[in-house]
C-alpha cells in the first residue's frame, strides 16, 4: 500500500502545473494542438467542464458498455493527460455516478493511474484507429500507477467502437448533418496544418540535426579507431 | 506420405477480444474469429476484455451473416474439483452455436465429447500436442478435428506431421506474440505472480505490472521485481519474465527471448504447401486497429498465394512488439 501511494505521488508530480515536476514523461509533439494549448493556458479549466459533462452524457447514452466493462474498477479514477494541453481529465468510472472532470492538475492520490499522450494520440486510441499496445511499444503512450485499470479502460474503450463524429452528430439531432460537414472541413484543415507544422519543425531543427549527424559520424570514427587500437594492443600482448 | 493434391485455401483465424474487434476482423476478411468468455476459462482473461453470453450470441450472428465462423477458446485448465465454470462455458458455446470450441484440458475435452457431441472440437496450442501420436490420440479418443500446433516446429516438421494425421487438420500461428516456453506448461508467470495463463488465463497479470518513468527511460516491474529498463527512445515490449532483461556475467541481455513478433507473411507459400488448414493470428488482447491491419495483410497474402500472384509487401513494423519481427521456429534461422 505504501508503495502504491509512493507511485501515485510520483505520478501526480508529473502532471502539468505541479511545481515539483522535473520530468515530462511524454513530451508533447510540435503540433497545432500545442499552440491551441498555449492559447488555452489563461482559461480556467472549469470553463470547459460543460463540454466534458456533455461528452459523458453522450458516452453513457451511446456506449454504456464502457462503464459496464469497467464495473470492477468503480473506485479507481484514471487521469488522462493530453500532454499538449494545459489541463488533465479525471475519469471516475463508477457505474452509478461516473464523472469526467477537467482540472489543471490532480491532487496526490486522486487517481489510481495516469495516461499521458498527445491529444491526437488519445483521440485516435479512443476511436480504435491505433493499437494501444503498439503505442506503448513505441513509447507514444506513457502509463503510470495501476496498470490493471489502464488495461481495462483501454479494452473497454476499444471495444465500444467509438466514432466521435458519428457519436456527436447523433446527439445533435437535426444539426448533426451540419456538424458532420463542419467536422469534415475541420479535419481537412487540421491535416494541412499538421503538415505545415511538420515542415516548420523539420526546418527549425535542420541545423541541429546536421550537427548531431556530424557528431554521430565522429563518434563512429572514434569507436572504429578504439577497436583498431584494442585489436593492436591484444596482438601486442599476445606476442 | 505427402499428398499430391494441390493445396487448398487455408482459413484465416483471427483474434477478437471485444465485439468491435470481432466486427473489424470479419469486415477485414477473416474466415474465422476466435473469442473467449469474460472469465478465467480462456488464456486471455485480461481486464475489460472478452465477451459475455449476449455479446457472443450477437457476434456469432454477425459473423455467420457475413459467412465467417466463430470459435470459442476455453483453453485454460479447470481448477481441481471445480470444473463447473468450464463445463458451463462449453455448454454455452454449444448452445449459442459456436462453430467450434478450442480446448486444452484432457478432462474438459472428454466432458465436451460426451455431453456435447454436436460441438466441433479443436485442440488448443495450450495442450502442446506436437507429434502425430499425441494428435492421433486426441482425434481417435475424443473426435478432435483440428490441432493448433505449438510454435516450436519447423515448416518441414509441420509438413511431416500433416502427412501422418489426415484427416485431422492443423492450425499454425502466422503473426503476433511468441511464447518461448512449452505452451501450457510455462511456470514463469505463476512463479513470480502466483497467476498463470494455464490456470488463470493471464500471463504477467496487469495488476502485478508497474511502469516507472524517469528521464533515462522506463522501468517495468512485475510483482516488485525489475524485469526491464528501456532507454528513452528504445521500443518497449510486454512485461513478461521470458522477455525480461537480466544481468549475467555483468552484462544485461535478453536471456530467454527478445521482444519480437512472429511474422510469416514471407513464408506463407511454404506453410500452404506444408498442408496447413488454418492460419492463426495471435492477439485477442490487442485493439481493433491491430486486428484490422493484420487481418487485411494476411487476407491479401493468402489470396495472392492462392491466385499465383507475388506476395504483397506489407509493412507491419508499427504494430510489432519491440519493433522487431521473426519467422521464429518455422525457419530456425539461429541454427
Amino acid at each position: 500500500m505504501d508503495s502504491m501511494r509512493c507511485q501515485l505521488r510520483k505520478a501526480a508530480s508529473m502532471i502539468p502545473g505541479h511545481v515539483q515536476s522535473s520530468v515530462r514523461p511524454a513530451p508533447p509533439p510540435f503540433s497545432p494542438v500545442l499552440l491551441l494549448g498555449l492559447a488555452l493556458q489563461p482559461l480556467r479549466p472549469q470553463m470547459l467542464q460543460p463540454l466534458f459533462d456533455a461528452m459523458l452524457r453522450m458516452i453513457r447514452a451511446r456506449h454504456p458498455d464502457i462503464l459496464e466493462r469497467m464495473a470492477d474498477y468503480a473506485d479507481k479514477p484514471v487521469c488522462i493527460d493530453p500532454t499538449d494541453l494545459p489541463f488533465v481529465i479525471l475519469l471516475d468510472p463508477h457505474p452509478e455516478h461516473p464523472a469526467l472532470l477537467v482540472r489543471r492538475q490532480i491532487e496526490n492520490g486522486e487517481a489510481a493511474a495516469v495516461i499521458h499522450g498527445s491529444l491526437e494520440t488519445l483521440v485516435a486510441l479512443a476511436e480504435g484507429k491505433v493499437d494501444g499496445d503498439a503505442l506503448f511499444f513505441s513509447r507514444r503512450l506513457v502509463i503510470e500507477g495501476d496498470t490493471e485499470v489502464v488495461v481495462a479502460l483501454r479494452n473497454a474503450v476499444d471495444g465500444a467502437g467509438i466514432d466521435l463524429i458519428d457519436d456527436i452528430s447523433a446527439q445533435l439531432g437535426p444539426l448533426g448533418t451540419a456538424f458532420r460537414r463542419l467536422a469534415g472541413t475541420a479535419a481537412g484543415l487540421a491535416g494541412r496544418l499538421r503538415d505545415d507544422f511538420e515542415t516548420l519543425r523539420a526546418s527549425l531543427i535542420a541545423p541541429a540535426v546536421k550537427d548531431v549527424d556530424a557528431q554521430g559520424a565522429r563518434i563512429n570514427a572514434l569507436e572504429a579507431e578504439i577497436r583498431q587500437l584494442r585489436k593492436a594492443q591484444r596482438r601486442g600482448g599476445a606476442a | 506420405m505427402a499428398s499430391t493434391l494441390p493445396p487448398s485455401r487455408p482459413e484465416l483465424v483471427c483474434p477478437a477480444g471485444t465485439p468491435a474487434a470481432l466486427k473489424s476482423a470479419v469486415d477485414a476478411g477473416a474466415d474465422c474469429v476466435y473469442v473467449g468468455f469474460r472469465d478465467e476459462t480462456n488464456a486471455r482473461n485480461f481486464p475489460g476484455l472478452n465477451f459475455n453470453r449476449k455479446e457472443l450470441a450477437e457476434g456469432i450472428a454477425y459473423a455467420h451473416d457475413k459467412g465467417a465462423k466463430v470459435l470459442v477458446a476455453i483453453n485454460t485448465f479447470p481448477r481441481a474439483g471445480q470444473p463447473e465454470l468450464w463445463h458451463q462455458a462449453v455448454a454455452d458455446a454449444a448452445r449459442l452455436k459456436a462453430d467450434a470450441a478450442i480446448l486444452a484440458d484432457i478432462g474438459l475435452i472428454d466432458h465436451a465429447a460426451r455431453h456435447h457431441p454436436e460441438l466441433r472440437l479443436h485442440l488448443s496450442v495450450q495442450a502442446a500436442a506436437s507429434n502425430p501420436e499425441a494428435i492421433a490420440f486426441y482425434a481417435e479418443r475424443f473426435g478432435v478435428k483440428r490441432v493448433v500446433l505449438p510454435r516450436v516446429l519447423t515448416v518441414q516438421e509441420i509438413s511431416a506431421i500433416n502427412a501422418r494425421i489426415a484427416p485431422v487438420e492443423t492450425e499454425v500461428f502466422v503473426f503476433g506474440g511468441l511464447c518461448v516456453m512449452a505452451e501450457g506448461r510455462c511456470a514463469l508467470s505463476s512463479y513470480v505472480t502466483g497467476q498463470s495463463p494455464n490456470m488463470n488465463g493471464v500471463c504477467s497479470p496487469a495488476g502485478e505490472v508497474r511502469y516507472t518513468e524517469t528521464a533515462q527511460g522506463v522501468t517495468s516491474e512485475l510483482s516488485g521485481f525489475t524485469i526491464n529498463k528501456f532507454a528513452a527512445n528504445e521500443p518497449a515490449g510486454y512485461p513478461t519474465l521470458c522477455k525480461g532483461r537480466f544481468i549475467a556475467r555483468d552484462k544485461a541481455s535478453y536471456l530467454f527471448e527478445e521482444p519480437t513478433s512472429l511474422n510469416t507473411l514471407a513464408i506463407l507459400p511454404d506453410l500452404i504447401k506444408a498442408g496447413v488448414t488454418a492460419f492463426k493470428i495471435e492477439g485477442r488482447q490487442r485493439g481493433r486497429a491491430y486486428v484490422a491491419a493484420v487481418v487485411q495483410a494476411f487476407r491479401a497474402g493468402v489470396d495472392a498465394v492462392m491466385a499465383g500472384r507475388p506476395l504483397p509487401e506489407i509493412d507491419l513494423d508499427r504494430i510489432t512488439e519491440g519493433g522487431k519481427q521473426t519467422t521464429g521456429a518455422y525457419e530456425k534461422a539461429w541454427r
